[in-house]
């Protein structure tokens, strides 16, 4: 056999195994785009993985005014929490690496230790606070809550990315009559933009995707965002499946949309997040 | 002036210090002397007990073993066939393919879907009589296989981890191709003059110049496995029998469900201890590579 030909057949091989897996990866959610789809006539008649006899649009838009105060609840709390968080870890990183800190290194890895508590360690006494300070149910309280496990990782990944942009910059900016605050806002904020669009999606992602602490702190149905939301659908219509499906399609839609859109700032950003 | 410069850092970093004091530090302090009491969350009494809580949940809670026993399957699970197949995917993927970033798309994007959505996806890929995997098995002549998995305690843990390597594989395969492309071209040029094969090739240059990839990977692997929950409590509230409860989702029963606040508390602790153990070189082997 010459080379040639078997690079060809081990080529065609890769893609096959590509491919298989590729229909493995894709397949759970196509079912759930079979079921949104059917009548529940259909969907009590036939298995979940057959294609629907007649295609029900409807289910999406009833689906629809049944969760769309959940999705609205997390746009909110998104909408609010990514830019503030991103505004709050940005000043910290800039005090960590552009102000002659003396405590900066040691600030930096005691704010680093916090990446590792597991957000079970805090329920309790978070609850206990939130409850004291009448914030448990409200937005604001979620996304205090919210700020606070975001910013280990948006220092990470700002300070990073702040500690490559050249000292030169600030000399000049100080040349130029600049004070602190405007360095930060006229320099290091625009060269940092590519990190701080980085951080806006990921941040965006995990506060769209966040469970565990919606599911303690917000307990009222109808302030509950749509992680959470999901689930009480499942609880009081668990025999409507069609809804459901069509549910977490929509659900899923923003966070697709970003994924499609933004997928090169989300793995790169992945990536430089990690290494540091 | 000298003033202004020393006070200077502080106020930037006053917002982020003082939200990260109050909702991580002083709870989970404030949780580990919770753990030392015997409390239910609202009575006036709280009991000191020291180290009872912790002491009961080693001796006494089977729920408990059997949660910590079931994150170690989910660690070894994660650190050889999560991180296996990430990297098997990212070697194939790092060939000079057509399609490669379809590819890599397909295999990353359920990690950007919530654990509740993976959790109601795969519990329809499970039902036991509608269900496509049920379908499958019977279909490739496995039937006694087809036992409802998420509902039989035998099998229900193995059957959400494949959802969870479904929904995670993507993390590492994304990590392990960018430390593949950053690896020179040279040492390859170099084998090949020397007659390696593939195999020492990828043992002896690939997988040492990964090492810091593999580093990150561990770790963020290590300490994912030890927080595992929204994909369990999506599809099967750690049942049945408590058969898929984890360190999390015993803590969320215990200190939610039965009030129970100072055992919760301690459960939040033994996973405190663990992530500390699994986390604290990779915080070193960071904050060492940020000094230039």
């Amino acid at each position: 056999m010459s080379a040639s030909l078997k690079r060809k057949l081990s080529n065609v091989l890769v893609y096959l195994v590509l491919f298989l897996l590729s229909v493995i990866f894709i397949m759970p959610v196509i079912f759930v785009v079979f079921t949104a789809l059917k009548s529940n006539a259909d969907l009590s008649a036939n298995t979940f993985y057959s294609f629907p006899k007649e295609l029900v649009w409807s289910n999406f838009a009833e689906a629809w005014n049944r969760i769309k105060h959940y999705m609205g609840n997390s746009l909110l709390i998104s909408i609010v929490k990514v830019p503030l968080g991103i505004l709050v870890n940005a000043l910290a990183a800039f005090a960590l690496t552009r102000l002659n800190f003396k405590w900066a290194t040691g600030m930096f890895i005691f704010i680093l230790i916090g990446m590792m508590v597991p957000m079970q360690a805090t329920l309790v006494p978070l609850n206990m606070m939130l409850n004291a300070v009448n914030l448990n149910n409200t937005f604001p309280g979620i996304i205090f809550v919210y700020l606070g496990f975001g910013i280990p990782f948006g220092i990470l990944v700002l300070r990073g990315f702040m500690l490559a942009i050249p000292r030169d910059l600030d000399e000049a900016a100080v040349i130029d009559g600049c004070n602190e605050l405007d360095k930060f806002f006229r320099i290091i904020v625009p060269i940092a933009m590519p990190a701080i669009a980085t951080l806006f999606i990921l941040d965006f992602l995990a506060t769209w995707n966040e469970f565990l602490l919606a599911q303690i702190f917000i307990t009222k149905e109808s302030m509950q965002p749509i992680t959470a939301g999901l689930l009480s659908f499942q609880g009081q219509h668990s025999t409507n499946y069609t809804l459901l499906n069509a549910g977490v399609l929509i659900s899923i839609l923003p966070v697709m949309v970003v994924y499609v859109f933004f997928q090169k700032y989300l793995i790169s950003g992945m990536v430089g997040a990690v290494k540091g | 002036m000298r003033l202004k410069a020393k006070i200077l850092p502080w106020l930037f970093l006053f917002p982020a210090l003082f939200i990260y004091l109050m909702v991580i530090v002083v709870p989970s302090l404030y949780s580990l002397v919770l753990s030392f009491f015997d409390w239910n969350g609202v009575s006036p009494d709280k009991k000191f007990v020291g180290l009872g809580n912790y002491i009961y949940l080693l001796t006494e809670d089977n729920v408990f073993q059997t949660a910590l026993k079931n994150n170690l399957i989910w660690l070894v699970g994660s650190m050889t066939i999560l991180i296996g197949l990430g990297l098997a995917f990212a070697l194939i993927l790092n060939r000079q393919l057509k399609g490669r970033v379809f590819f890599r798309s397909v295999f990353y994007y359920p990690y950007v879907l919530s654990g509740i959505v993976v959790a109601i996806v795969w519990s329809w890929m499970y039902h036991p009589t509608k269900g496509f995997i049920t379908f499958f098995i019977e279909k490739i002549g496995l039937e006694k296989w087809a036992t409802p998995w998420l509902s039989d305690p035998k099998t229900a843990l193995y059957a959400v981890f494949i959802a969870a390597v479904w929904q995670g594989v993507g993390l590492p395969m994304v990590l392990f191709l960018a430390g593949l492309q950053s690896i020179p071209k040279e040492p390859y040029e170099a084998a090949v003059i020397d007659g390696a094969k593939p195999f020492q090739t990828f043992r002896y240059i690939t997988l040492p110049l990964l090492r810091d990839t593999f580093v990150i990977v561990f770790a963020t692997t290590m300490v994912g496995a030890m927080k595992v929950y929204d994909i369990i409590y999506g599809m099967t509230g750690g049942g049945p029998m408590n058969s898929t409860q984890v360190l999390s989702s015993w803590m969320y029963y215990q200190t939610f469900k039965y009030n129970f606040i100072g055992i919760g508390s301690a459960i939040s602790w033994y996973l405190i201890f663990i992530c500390l153990i699994v986390i604290v070189p990779y915080v070193i082997f960071i904050s060492k590579r940020s000094h230039y």
